[in-house]
């Protein structure tokens, strides 16, 4: 091991003195690896070739089993691309025989009772359904009476490969080694933020460390790569029509669940940052290797503000048959003053809290989109056991042809030893629906929703009532 | 090929690849609290897929040199969702965290020995005799090719004997996913480093078992706490809490390492005496972790427990229960082991008389709740009551005694109840009292007709539950949560009718 730090200080002459100290031969470059979110990813390869003057033709190995050939650019130098190739006729021993059909192959018989070997030539015929061959002056299936017989091929023709293999045909002004840079898309690489806040429910604070995850599941390892990740997706023409499917294209990631962000921030983070996407380089080159998922940490900030919030929301004016649990949300901030200072990349939120004897406990989780940093944020971490809620009809009546009378009834009970607010939220309301009569204020918050925000004593409970005034 | 290796060599940085690997072989302290499946509603406990989750802790002593090192986390459970792990008590020595997933398996040991020299082996079914070869990996995708000194041949196409050895194993292939930090220290570090991790495949529930008194107005309620660990590692003499509480959970998809077979595929074998389903397909070997890890099919849960312990000998180990946020936590108060693979159970409660009312009850208008009458017990979450404390959701037994001989009565559901809260235990549908829901008349005379009937010789009320709109011509109608309420009482052998419009 020592060997090849050495060799790579020594430089050129001396690493070529020890080739096998390599631990993973490959035929990569110097790789910097771009990843955005949605599955996608570009990579810059550049390598040194050793190219004879004018044409010739190279092969690419070690590119990304995923490549979309369609994207593959090749700079360098003083060099011309004649043309650039994807083959993948692979090389199989069903290739092999139909490959070797007009020609003579060696066959070795093996005979089952005493090992004896019969080298004999053949010519084969035609390899469909079975292989049809011609010894001397006799025509044979090959292995029709079931006894062992090698074939030998002489050699692999040049077209077959093992592998899906690029290849360019370049056209060179000079002989020599020069360097080139190989630039592609692939798909199977991404990334994603996970968070983890540990929530100090008694003193309101949370200490949160953010993790850049990214995922390769592109098939190939990339060595020792210099990586920059991109908050963002960028645009992906769909593969309908013109595609042939041969790696579809994943679909595109689900919305953010609404009411993550209660007030996106305009505030602008500390990061690097290209047009509308923010850029998080990784500090140092890494190895990527295949089926790995990769943590390196980008956040860590300790004792910021954070609030428990409830929140109940009734989809229709309807009763429910027993008290429902109402949601357990968790509020912060992410601006520079009272709160995590950051923007904060889509991922998922982990909540932890401290049981009675210390040791965190997970409470729950929520994705978050790319939130901007100043924005409020309300993260539902799960159900309460202790707040619950009991809407009731207790009374529907028609007034005229289409409209409806309706009260409400909302029972919000807490069985915990701290008084709680529950944001009480009646929803379906449909724009011309009119509160007539109501226990306490609430807030149209939109055409659809109402919101009352109902103190609910310790141990105890509260009521709102509300006369609704409806179509239907 | 000397340009790139010199090319590789160039752009390695001096002190990548230079860093020891150190393995951390087990826990040595371990906590886990399991969390229920937050969709499984009321159906019980598959054990051949647990949709639950657990959140393990572990604590490891590590030794680590000065410089670069790898500290791999041998002994996770193969549930392990990546993204959750979290190591503590390194510090700003972690560089990265890494999951590698590529598995050792014959499909991957080839590929990885693609263009290299491997031996071929072939063994003479006459005679015994062994001869090996050296062979050059060609070709592995689609069948696999090898160059050796004859020329080219096709793996198991010829009807002999024979297979590929390796001379080592690739060093990035292992035999489980490996979770692993990478760590620069200036310094050796020897100390106790914390890993906790959310892991997929871990259920648990509550299992209730009551028995109800002689006089039908009490039931003694024992509860357990049943959890069930679908992993293939077990958790040695770990503190064990269980979660109760709806938490919410965001789907992950968790790459179950790929372990690939080798494919063998040979040209077209056909012959003058074919028989046509003859497949040309062989599979050499299949894959001990397929895509999905398809447990061999668990044991079907079994029944609750018949009868709670008695009480007399030495004290019941009963889980303590705490708050923990939103959320209720049980606490086991003593270490037990969570093997792989098995179902455990632990006392929740002992509540020895708890008030209870029967009630029969009917909903006709309801389309989710069935034409049946059910039987329901129907008692209030308060220490008046003998009960006054957080009940988890799980399924309840309910049992009755006939002279010395237990019988079960019926069995049902609870979702959480929290303290102060009406509880409500469906627990069978009733036998003695059947209702009729007739629709009669036409146009005015259109209404509906309820009769119920009774052929236990005492009477039994009945709670029939009608929509707000009704109104009926020959009861009394009240209206309780949302609902018109027709209370009645059926007398023994008797009958009772109403009749209502809507």
């Amino acid at each position: 091991m020592r060997l090849i730090s050495l060799a790579a200080l020594l430089g050129a002459s001396t690493a070529l003195a020890q080739p096998a100290a390599v631990p993973t031969q490959t035929a990569q470059g110097d790789v910097a690896v771009t990843i955005y979110n949605n599955d996608r990813a570009l990579v810059e390869d550049k390598r040194l070739l050793d190219l004879p003057a004018g044409r010739s033709r190279q092969e690419f190995r070690d590119v990304s089993a995923q490549i979309q050939p369609e994207t593959v650019t090749l700079n360098g130098r003083g060099i011309g691309i004649v043309e650039q190739n994807f083959d993948f006729d692979l090389l199989s021993p069903s290739a092999l025989m139909q490959n070797a059909v007009g020609q003579t192959v060696t066959l070795v018989r093996v005979n089952p009772a005493n090992g004896a070997e019969v080298r004999e030539r053949a010519k084969i015929l035609a390899a469909n359904g079975g292989v049809v061959m011609q010894i001397g002056d006799r025509i044979e299936v090959l292995r029709d009476d079931g006894l062992p017989a090698r074939v030998i091929f002489d050699g692999v023709p040049p077209s077959l490969r093992a592998r899906p293999t690029l290849s360019v045909t370049l056209d060179a002004d000079g002989g020599g080694r020069r360097p080139v840079t190989l630039t592609y898309l692939t798909p199977g690489l991404g990334w994603a933020a996970d968070y983890v806040a540990l929530f100090d429910e008694a003193n309101g604070r949370m200490d949160v460390q953010g993790w850049i995850t990214l995922t390769n599941n592109s098939g190939t390892p990339y060595i020792n790569a210099s990586t920059l990740l991109v908050a963002g997706s960028v645009g992906q023409s769909s593969n309908y029509g013109g595609g042939y499917g041969r790696y579809p294209s994943p679909p595109p990631p689900p919305p953010p669940p609404p009411g993550v962000i209660d007030r996106a921030g305009t505030e602008t983070a500390g990061r690097e940052r290209l047009g509308d996407f923010y850029l998080y380089p990784l500090p140092e080159r890494t190895t990527i290797a295949d089926k790995q998922t990769k943590q390196v940490s980008f956040l860590d900030v300790q004792n910021t503000p954070a609030a428990r919030a409830y929140e109940f929301r009734n989809g229709w004016l309807s009763t429910a048959d027993q008290p429902l649990s109402a949601n357990t949300v968790l509020r912060f901030s992410s601006s520079r003053n009272q709160g995590l200072g950051d923007a904060l990349p889509a991922g998922t939120v982990r909540v932890y809290q401290r049981d009675a004897r210390g040791n965190p406990q997970f409470v729950g989780e929520h994705r978050i989109g790319h939130t901007p940093m100043g924005s409020d944020i309300s993260l539902a971490t799960g159900q309460a056991f202790d707040v619950k809620v009991r809407p009731v009809v207790e009374e529907r009546t028609r007034l005229s042809g289409d409209r409806w009378r309706t009260r409400m009834r909302y029972t919000l009970t807490n069985a915990g030893p701290k008084p709680v607010t529950v944001d009480l939220v009646q929803a379906g309301l449909w724009g011309d629906t009119r509160i007539t009569d109501q226990s306490m204020k609430s807030d149209r918050t939109s055409a659809d929703e109402t919101r009352w925000r109902v103190p609910v004593p310790a141990n105890g409970e509260a009521t709102v009532t509300a006369t609704f005034d409806s179509r239907y | 090929m000397r340009a790139l290796i010199l090319l590789a060599a160039l752009a390695l940085p001096g002190q990548a690849y230079a860093q020891a690997i150190v393995n951390s072989p087990g826990p040595g302290r371990v906590s886990v609290t399991v969390y229920r499946d937050p969709n499984r509603g009321l159906s019980s406990l598959n054990l051949g897929w647990l949709g639950g989750y657990a959140l393990v802790s572990e604590k490891r002593r590590v030794q680590l040199p000065q410089g670069e090192s790898e500290l791999r986390f041998v002994g996770v459970t193969s549930g392990i969702v990546p993204q959750s792990a979290i190591v503590t008590g390194l510090g700003e020595a972690v560089l990265e965290k890494n999951r590698d997933a590529r598995l050792l398996s014959p499909g991957a040991l080839l590929d990885a020995s693609l263009g290299e020299r491997l031996h071929l082996r072939r063994t003479s079914k006459a005679t015994g005799a062994v001869r090996e070869q050296d062979a050059i990996v060609r070709a592995t995708s689609d069948g696999v090719v090898v160059q050796t000194p004859d020329g080219v041949e096709a793996l198991r196409c010829t009807g002999l004997p024979e297979t590929l050895l390796a001379d080592r194993v690739p060093a990035d292939l292992s035999a489980k996913p490996t979770l692993s930090v990478r760590i620069r220290s200036p310094h050796p570090i020897e100390r106790e480093v914390t890993l906790s991790y959310l892991t997929n495949n871990f259920d648990w529930q509550a299992d209730y078992v009551a028995e109800l008194s002689e006089a039908g107005d009490r039931i003694s309620l024992f509860g357990w706490l049943t959890m069930a660990n679908g992993d293939s590692t077990g958790l040695e003499n770990a503190q064990t809490q269980a979660v109760a509480g709806k938490l919410n959970r965001q789907r992950v998809r968790v790459d179950p390492g790929e372990a690939k077979p080798i494919s063998i595929q040979c040209w077209p074998q056909g012959s003058t005496s074919d028989i046509p389903e003859e497949s040309e397909f062989i599979m050499v070997t299949g894959s001990r972790i397929a895509a999905y890890d398809i447990a061999p099919r668990a044991p079907p849960p079994p029944p609750p427990p018949p009868a709670a312990p008695e009480r007399g000998g030495g004290d019941d180990i009963v889980a303590q229960e705490e708050r923990l946020g939103d959320v209720r936590l049980y606490r086991v108060p003593i270490q037990v082991t969570v093997a792989a693979k098995s179902q455990k159970q632990i006392a929740l409660m002992r509540q020895p008389a708890v008030k209870v009312e029967s009630v029969l009850r009917l909903r006709p208008h309801d389309f989710g709740y069935g034409a049946d009458v059910k039987r329901v017990l129907v008692s209030r979450n308060r220490t008046t009551e003998g009960l006054g404390l957080a009940l988890p959701a799980g399924k309840v037994a309910l049992f009755g005694r006939a002279g010395d001989r237990r019988i079960l009565l019926g069995e049902g559901r609870i979702d959480d109840y929290t303290i102060g809260e009406k509880v409500e235990i469906p627990v069978s549908t009733s036998t003695g009292v059947l209702a009729q829901h007739l629709q009669v008349g036409q146009g005015e005379t259109y209404h509906h007709e309820l009769k119920l009937t009774n052929d236990l010789n005492q009477p039994r009320v009945v709670e029939v539950e009608l929509p707000l709109s009704a109104r009926a011509s020959n009861g009394k109608l009240i209206k309780r949560d949302g609902w018109m309420l027709w209370r009645v009482t059926v007398p023994a052998n008797g009958r009772a009718e109403l009749s209502y419009r809507l």
